[in-house]
């Protein structure tokens, strides 16, 4: 509750500083909001507004709204040095984002539909006009105008599908939709109607098998500052509101659904990591790995009680952010991962992080992206045993596509330069790799 | 769904009225080319939904999902207005806003 209200009134504030066109101040600011909510999240998590409490309302948990929080000042860190091209907007990109993290954690959350497709649009909206930020370029411009109308169709189908779902219960929230549900009415045509109608908006939202075709144009037409935050944020904030909104309300009745879900989670991993195999740009290898990973996160809906979806998600941040960020510095203007030949040996840190961020998001042992996937996959074993095996195979091939980058980056060049690193880039490639690292800790 | 609705007729014809409404909108959505077309067959989808929301709120007697339908609307707002700039911004860049003319992202 405190968190959003800070994040709020930071971004108003960083759109008035954002007037005197001074980069690192608003930087500042941002920072310093992201790190107030943060730290207001962990001392009142549980505190709720007696203005904004009714009945069954739940505060999103802590942990959730500090991992937003720290991976958004990583996304803010990392993209700075494109936000600070364009002196005079510097403010209102980084505010965008601020007001953009406010629909996220309530999205994170919802306890009732309204909040939930208000907290989604919230979400939403920033984004699509952050998407555009190349305001000159025609390639940021169709990616802007695919992923305002494929997101805006997906909203109107979700709102459709809560509609259909209010005729069928005739309530809003979720605890009462499940308890209506739960006495027989999940099988009524309107209430099956609306729940996949709800499930397909979700599958969109995420981007899993098959409404995944947004994905790669979107990603690849977007700046890479406006891809940290996205590919990061958008994951997290959906696949908590898929757990808290599609695994509440069918607890009883999930036996019926668990089927499709288990055929989406393959197909999105196979599709997902095979056709991330023949990809020359690397944001649109980026585009395919994550809606494999989308699908992969999907695993939690087997077993809402005993996932763990928090490592999952944080490790899968904290892998995608800086390759995001050494794909900044490979490829400044163009999108060729044959930039990205030796980028390694520019610069150890880049080296360190860019072997520790790939071997998290192949799942090689030690580090965090192992152990989010393994405990995601022991959970689901016993209810979706087959879907598990064969997300394992899946898995293998994806390592591949990872070692083929780590490979042509690990290329020694025949001529020795250096990559210098901006203070603000150092730091997100040191923090990730920590991060990445930390799961050490807890062997 | 209980079996005994207390409006009959009534209630079928708007639910089928908001129903049709909303296909309208997703097939022009799927279908149509010029991207003002787009943004209001999106208009009418939401709408649609509104309409629908209003019909159950009157069957169940609760004003719940007629306070949703202000807050559709105030989104349905903003996304026309991010839309239409969005739309503009394309303009400039491709001098046109026919939405196939937008196919230069590819592998």
């Amino acid at each position: 509750m405190d968190s959003i209200v800070i994040l709020f009134i930071t971004g108003l504030l960083g759109l008035f500083v954002g007037m005197r066109r001074q980069a690192v101040l608003s930087l500042s600011i941002s920072i310093l909001g992201l790190i107030f909510a943060g730290i207001a999240a962990y001392f009142r998590g549980t505190y709720i507004s007696p203005l904004a409490s009714y009945s069954g309302y739940i505060p999103t948990p802590s942990n959730v709204i500090i991992l937003l929080c720290v991976v958004s000042i990583l996304a803010v860190l990392g993209g700075f040095q494109r936000y600070k091209q364009d002196e005079e907007h510097t403010g209102d990109y980084l505010s965008l984002l601020l007001f953009s993290l406010c629909g996220a954690i309530i999205l994170a959350q919802p306890n009732d539909m309204m909040l939930f497709f208000i907290g989604l649009e919230i979400l939403s909206i920033p984004i699509y006009v952050l998407v555009g930020i190349e305001k000159g370029s025609a390639t940021s411009a169709e990616a802007a105008v695919k992923y305002f109308f494929t997101g805006s169709f997906a909203s109107a189908i979700i709102l459709f599908g809560i509609a259909l779902l209010y005729g069928a219960t005739g309530s809003f929230q979720i605890i009462e939709i499940q308890s209506n549900l739960a006495i027989g009415i999940w099988q009524s045509p309107m209430a099956m109607l609306g729940s996949l109608f709800l499930l397909a908006g979700f599958v969109f939202k995420i981007g899993a098998v098959p409404f995944h075709f947004w994905g790669p144009d979107v990603y690849q037409g977007a700046s890479n500052a406006v891809l940290m935050y996205m590919s990061t944020i958008v994951k997290i904030a959906g696949i908590y509101a898929v757990l808290n909104v599609f695994g509440q309300i069918f607890r009883d009745s999930y036996f019926f659904w668990i089927d499709l879900i288990a055929l989406i989670i393959v197909l999105s991993m196979f599709y997902g990591y095979i056709t991330a195999w023949k990809q020359t740009s690397f944001k649109r290898l980026l585009a395919y790995s994550s809606i494999a990973n989308a699908g992969l996160m999907l695993f939690a809906l087997s077993d809402i009680l005993n996932s763990n979806i928090l490592l999952f998600v944080a490790a899968y941040s904290f892998a995608t952010i800086p390759l995001v960020v050494i794909n900044q510095l490979a490829n400044p203007t163009q999108d060729a991962i044959a930039n990205w030949e030796g980028i390694a040996w520019k610069n150890p840190l880049v080296g360190v992080a860019l072997v520790i961020a790939l071997f998290s998001l192949a799942g090689i042992p030690p580090l965090a992206g192992f152990f989010g996937k393994f405990s995601l996959l022991l959970a689901a074993v016993p209810h979706l045993p087959y879907a598990a095996i064969l997300a394992l195979v899946a898995s293998v091939v994806g390592v591949f596509v990872y070692l083929r980058l780590l490979i042509l980056a690990l290329k020694k060049p025949t001529v020795q330069t250096k990559q210098s690193l901006s203070i603000e880039q150092s730091a997100v490639l040191l923090l990730t790799t920590l991060g990445s690292l930390s799961a050490l800790y807890f062997i | 769904m209980q079996a005994n609705m207390s409006i009959g007729t009534s209630l079928d014809f708007f639910l089928f009225v908001a129903i049709a409404l909303f296909a309208i909108g997703a097939i022009g959505a799927m279908t149509r080319k010029n991207m003002i077309v787009l943004l209001m067959c999106i208009e009418l989808m939401l709408n649609a939904v509104n309409l629908m929301l209003v019909t159950f709120s009157t069957y169940y007697g609760n004003g719940d999902a007629q306070i949703f339908v202000f807050f559709t609307m105030v989104v349905a707002a903003a996304e026309a207005t991010v839309g239409l700039s969005i739309i503009i911004m394309a303009y400039r860049n491709l001098k046109s806003i026919d939405i196939d003319m937008y196919n230069q992202l590819k592998n």
